[in-house]
């Protein structure tokens, strides 16, 4: 009985020797492979979870492509909006002209530009005299944003730069000269027309503008000798056009840069919005990925039924004779070829809905996002973050299916694979993980919101096994309508448990997006009230204080506020004088270089927050700083160091005894450094005021100004309407988005419930024949969804509200953040009256339907 | 190789075959010391009480599980020695099936059904041999036709079409007419011997159906897993 007896059937060696691998699938193996899944997919895709893996795919992909793209077109938006501020997309700033080089390299780029310069100048008229803050600008300023100015009729005109021979001057220096639009002005030396009122201009809010304003002519500056040798101007060029171009001169300027000048992009100039833009962008991501892990339950819970689904047909494949590779791989392309397509119609939709966003809800963009192109590498980027979810969550379950035995053909129990743990089910715990730090792009973000649904999970996991536990001990006490409901829920146990857990994470996810969401967003909006602080009063001498104070007082102004201020220099640093420490990079050493603004104050100012050491005791013997994080780092600054300043010809050698962290999106007057009241009262100092001042009433502080020449106003109005605007454009994101996750959740939600289906029509059937009334099955399926959705309910009303907690302060910096507990508590209540009534609604079509046909079809 | 002293040759041999289980009762003998031999296109009927080990006798022989003690050669070849892939192949190539509860994958027609073996072995002529097996079984006009869309009847027709359709060396039968009313599983009884002669394959079946044993060459009786 020789391998010649049965050639065909010769040793696996022999058939290696033949077939090359052995298969003659190896050869057209991939063709038949994908013939079988195009056959088995003709007559899937009807299957109920073979769709709902497909919708989750799709509204994952939809969520995130229409989010990401949606943001990165805010993104910059909002950063033009910024660049409206300084008038261009990339500034150059300099002591002297810049060369004509740098002209040239915008131009090759294909960049508009656009040269300024600013300079503080005496204008005369009447007998009076006015320092005025002046812009000289050449007919391209400016390249983005307006200057608005008020004609004779008083009507708000956008414009550019006068042209020679005119001039724009502000109401402050109209009010101060005695002048009117029309009259004549010396400036430089010469005579100018003053033909408008100047409203509004690009980087009038910057904070540099101290004194009243001037707009005229580049060409006017030069020939008056006002940019000559020894003037005080400081030279910019501007440029703008396309983001990529702008990018390719920021590389090229910065290797071309002259010792005197630097880079001045919108994001550095207004760093307040930058945390709120920040916040925003953290804020809409949070939305979309949570709406995606919601999809990537839904995908998991699809998976498994699939998977058991397919566990006969695996097993009838194995026992014909099917290698393993072509049992699992021909499932994988089942579900691969409608995923491929499902992403990319996602994509597709994704990109239409950008568009129809941008097309239809002008509310919810700056009007400046209409001039960004629609990008589209966020829209395929979350067609492949959507698969990768996919992948994560959907291949645990499938992945079993290769150790299928042909044996299950004969016998069920085969099937259940005996490994207790399977190191898979983690990869959708990772593949959660690493899409949220790639969509949110900080690991602290995604570590509170993994951090969370795992917490959330386990406790879902573990309140759902005690209350099973008990439910076994106790079934014999329980009344007989709740036995039957109580003992179905510890019969299915694992998948009792798998149901709870998914929908408590998807309840959670959901509370975190409807209730928590706007929670957050209230109390960001409440950091910015309607008399946020919009004036500083700079160069208030120790004398004036109280007469400053009476006379804004006296105007109306409200939330007046006043602090020291010393402007001296950093010294040393642990007695090494700054000349002598080596500075790990150019920001420090530039740090150090330029002027420091000291303040003191006996308590911790509002929006700073201690993060180490302490703030000052009552008198300290030695003389004490505390200093902004951002400081600490800057320097690598450890608390025990000393820090010595110079402030006129004082010296003060301070020990570091406290690090803060000041919110600067809050638009209260911020130190970097403070000293301890009493060694810093002894400092030369002067003060700056902050008050609020009701838009109307700003006029009146010309007299104020004229008052006070020594002083110098500085309006933030226009940077606390930018920063609202944000607010509220990422809230009608956020609910726009908030959509899409509740289409994600009732995903969730169906195929958790849709889960145990088919166990519990047998169940209700058999018990329907052995002659339970309708009532009797009713109660039970009453009960175990009453208990599915109080564990699930509860579940996600301390998730959310622990996520809520830790997101204010970890991730958007709210300080004082409570959650919402009532909102929290009625949509937890009604998420678990939600699940229950779910469940009950689908047992009602077990009931009608009859037993026999259920019984029969199995 | 298909003369008549090939049919003298044990095709199938069992020896000494041992299957047991751990339940929550402990070990838990199901074949025990099982010894059997099928010679080529030899018909043989196992028959025994529900949980006499007939279906787990039946799987051992066809290499879809290995057993606990004891050997099973298949042409020559000790299953034991083979890694599963190798039995897959083996199963491909020489083994044919049919089932009590018919397995037919619901995805596919019956036609695709049948197509699946001739497929997975590569064969050219695949889908002009699938319609002569349905043609031979009497389904040529339900080609088209998804398994729910057959009577029980029908859909094990389609399987006894595809356990033929590439001239396996053996058929082994799970209860085939055990889901099917009298008449009907007359009419499949007779569609399989009537087909196993005509191919000339060896015939290992497992029923509780005393008539259609009968019809085997030999029956052997399983009694708690040990053979009479």
């Amino acid at each position: 009985m020789k391998g010649s007896d049965f050639p065909h059937l010769d040793s696996k060696r022999a058939v290696v020797e033949k077939c090359g691998h052995g298969w003659p699938l190896s050869r057209a193996g991939t063709r038949i492979e994908l013939r079988h899944a195009l056959r088995n997919l003709r007559r899937e895709w009807r299957l109920p979870e073979l769709r709902t893996l497909i919708g989750a795919l799709l509204l994952s992909v939809i969520a995130l492509g229409a989010v990401g793209t949606l943001s990165v077109r805010v993104e910059r938006a909002v950063l033009m909006g910024a660049a409206e501020l300084i008038g261009g997309d990339l500034g150059v700033n300099a002591a002297t002209p810049l060369p004509r080089s740098f002209v040239d390299e915008a131009h090759t780029l294909g960049l508009r530009t656009s040269r300024l310069a600013n300079f503080p100048s005496v204008a005369f008229a009447n007998d009076r005299s006015q320092l005025l803050e002046v812009v000289a600008g050449d007919a391209a300023w400016p390249l983005r944003g307006k200057l608005v100015v008020l004609d004779t009729k008083v009507r708000e005109i956008d414009a550019h730069s006068p042209p020679a021979g005119d001039l724009y001057l502000d109401h402050r220096a109209l009010v101060a000269l005695g002048l009117r639009v029309g009259d004549r002005v010396q400036l430089g030396g010469r005579g100018l027309r003053i033909a408008a009122q100047l409203q509004r201009q690009p980087g009038a809010s910057d904070l540099v503008s101290l004194a009243p304003r001037a707009a005229m002519a580049l060409a006017d500056a030069r020939t008056a000798g006002l940019l000559g040798r020894g003037s005080r101007a400081h030279h910019r060029l501007l440029v703008a056009g396309d983001p990529g171009a702008v990018d390719a001169f920021r590389t090229w300027a910065k290797a071309h840069l002259p010792p005197d000048a630097d880079l001045v992009t919108p994001q550095q100039v207004q760093e307040r919005l930058r945390v709120s833009f920040d916040r925003a962008g953290a804020f809409l991501r949070l939305s979309a990925l949570l709406a995606a892990l919601l999809a990537g339950i839904a995908v998991a819970l699809s998976a498994r039924r699939y998977a058991r689904r397919k566990t006969d047909e695996i097993a009838l494949l194995r026992a014909l004779g099917a290698p393993r590779g072509f049992a699992f791989g021909g499932l994988l392309l089942t579900l691969a070829m409608p995923s491929l397509i499902a992403a990319l119609i996602g994509a597709a939709i994704a990109l239409g809905l950008a568009t129809a966003a941008f097309a239809f809800a002008h509310g919810l963009l700056p009007p400046s996002a209409q001039n960004v192109p629609l990008p589209l590498a966020p829209a395929f980027a979350a067609a492949g973050v959507g698969l990768a979810v996919l992948a994560g969550f959907a291949l645990p379950p499938l992945a079993r299916l290769v150790n299928v035995p042909p044996i299950a053909v004969f016998r069920r129990t085969a099937k259940r694979s005996p490994r207790r743990f399977d190191a898979l089910y983690l990869l959708p715990a990772l593949v959660a993980l690493g899409s949220i730090a790639l969509e949110s792009g900080t690991w602290k973000l995604a570590g509170v919101l993994a951090g969370t649904l795992f917490g959330a999970g386990t406790f879902a996991l573990a309140v759902a096994a005690a209350l099973l536990w008990l439910i076994r001990k106790q079934l014999a006490r329980l009344h007989p309508a709740l036995r039957l409901g109580a003992s179905a829920l510890t019969r299915r146990r694992g998948l009792s448990l798998v149901q709870t857990v998914a929908i408590s994470l998807g309840l959670t996810a959901l509370l975190v997006l409807a209730v928590i969401a706007p929670s957050l967003l209230d109390n960001w909006r409440r950091e910015l009230p309607a008399d946020t602080p919009n004036w500083f009063v700079v160069n208030v001498q120790d004398a004036q204080r109280v007469a400053v104070h009476a006379s804004v007082q006296k105007l109306g102004a409200t939330r007046i506020n006043s602090m020291p201020v010393s402007v001296g220099k950093l010294v040393s640093i642990d007695d090494v004088p700054v000349e002598h420490v080596k500075f790990a990079d150019r920001e420090a050493r530039e740090t150090a270089q330029r002027q420091v603004r000291l303040s003191w104050s006996e308590t911790l100012p509002p929006a700073n927050r201690v993060v180490a050491g302490r703030w000052f005791p009552a008198a300290p013997r030695n003389a004490e700083v505390s200093l902004d994080r951002m400081w600490v780092d800057t320097f690598h600054l450890r608390l025990g160091d000393t820090l010595g300043f110079v402030v006129g010809e004082r010296r003060i050698d301070a020990k570091l005894t406290g690090i803060r962290e000041v919110d600067w999106s809050r638009f209260n007057v911020n130190f970097f450094v403070m000293l301890d009241p009493v060694h810093g009262g002894e400092l030369p100092h002067d003060w700056i005021a902050s008050f609020h001042l009701p838009r109307g009433n700003a006029s009146a502080l010309a007299s104020f100004s004229r008052d006070y020449p020594n002083l110098s106003l500085i309006d933030v109005d226009e940077l606390l309407d930018r920063a609202r605007e944000i607010v509220s454009q990422v809230a009608g994101a956020t609910r726009w988005v908030l959509g899409f996750s509740l289409l994600a959740g009732a995903l969730v939600l169906a195929a958790a419930l849709t889960m145990s289906a088919a166990e519990r029509r047998q169940e209700a059937a058999l018990l329907r024949t052995l002659g339970a009334r309708s009532g009797q099955l009713r109660w039970a399926a009453l009960c175990e969804f009453a208990l599915l959705g109080a564990v699930s309910g509860s579940t996600a009303l301390f998730g959310a509200a622990a996520a809520g907690a830790w997101l204010a302060h970890s991730v958007f910096s709210i300080r004082d953040y409570a959650p919402p507990w009532f909102p929290l508590l009625v949509a937890a209540a009604v998420s678990a009256i939600v699940v229950a009534a779910l469940g009950l609604a689908g047992t009602r079509r077990v009931l009608r339907a009859s037993p026999l046909l259920i019984l029969r079809r199995g | 190789m298909h003369d008549g002293s090939q049919d003298r040759i044990a095709l199938l041999s069992a020896q000494g075959l041992g299957k047991h289980v751990e339940g929550p009762a402990g070990r838990l003998d199901i074949l025990d010391d099982v010894s059997l031999e099928v010679n080529a296109g030899e018909t043989v009927a196992i028959v025994g009480a529900s949980g006499s080990g007939k279906t787990t006798l039946l799987g051992l022989l066809a290499g879809l599980d290995l057993p606990s003690r004891g050997s099973v050669r298949f042409g020559g070849e000790e299953l034991e020695l083979l890694d599963e892939e190798a039995r897959a192949r083996l199963r491909l190539r020489s083994v044919g099936f049919v089932f009590q509860s018919f397995h037919l994958l619901p995805a596919l027609t019956a036609e695709e059904n049948v197509l699946l073996p001739l497929e997975l072995d590569g064969a050219t002529d695949a889908v002009s041999r699938a319609r002569e097996a349905l043609a031979a079984v009497g389904l040529r006009e339900r080609a088209a036709h998804y398994p729910h869309q057959l009577s029980g009847g029908e859909q094990q027709r389609v399987a006894i079409a595809r356990a033929f359709v590439h001239s396996p060396r053996v058929l082994f039968a799970d209860e085939p007419t055990g889901n099917l009313d009298r008449r009907t599983g007359e009419a499949i009884g007779n569609l399989l011997f009537a087909l196993n002669r005509e191919h000339r394959t060896t015939l290992v079946l497992v029923t509780h159906d005393a008539e259609l044993a009968a019809r085997c060459a030999r029956v052997h009786e399983l009694v708690g897993g040990r053979l009479l």
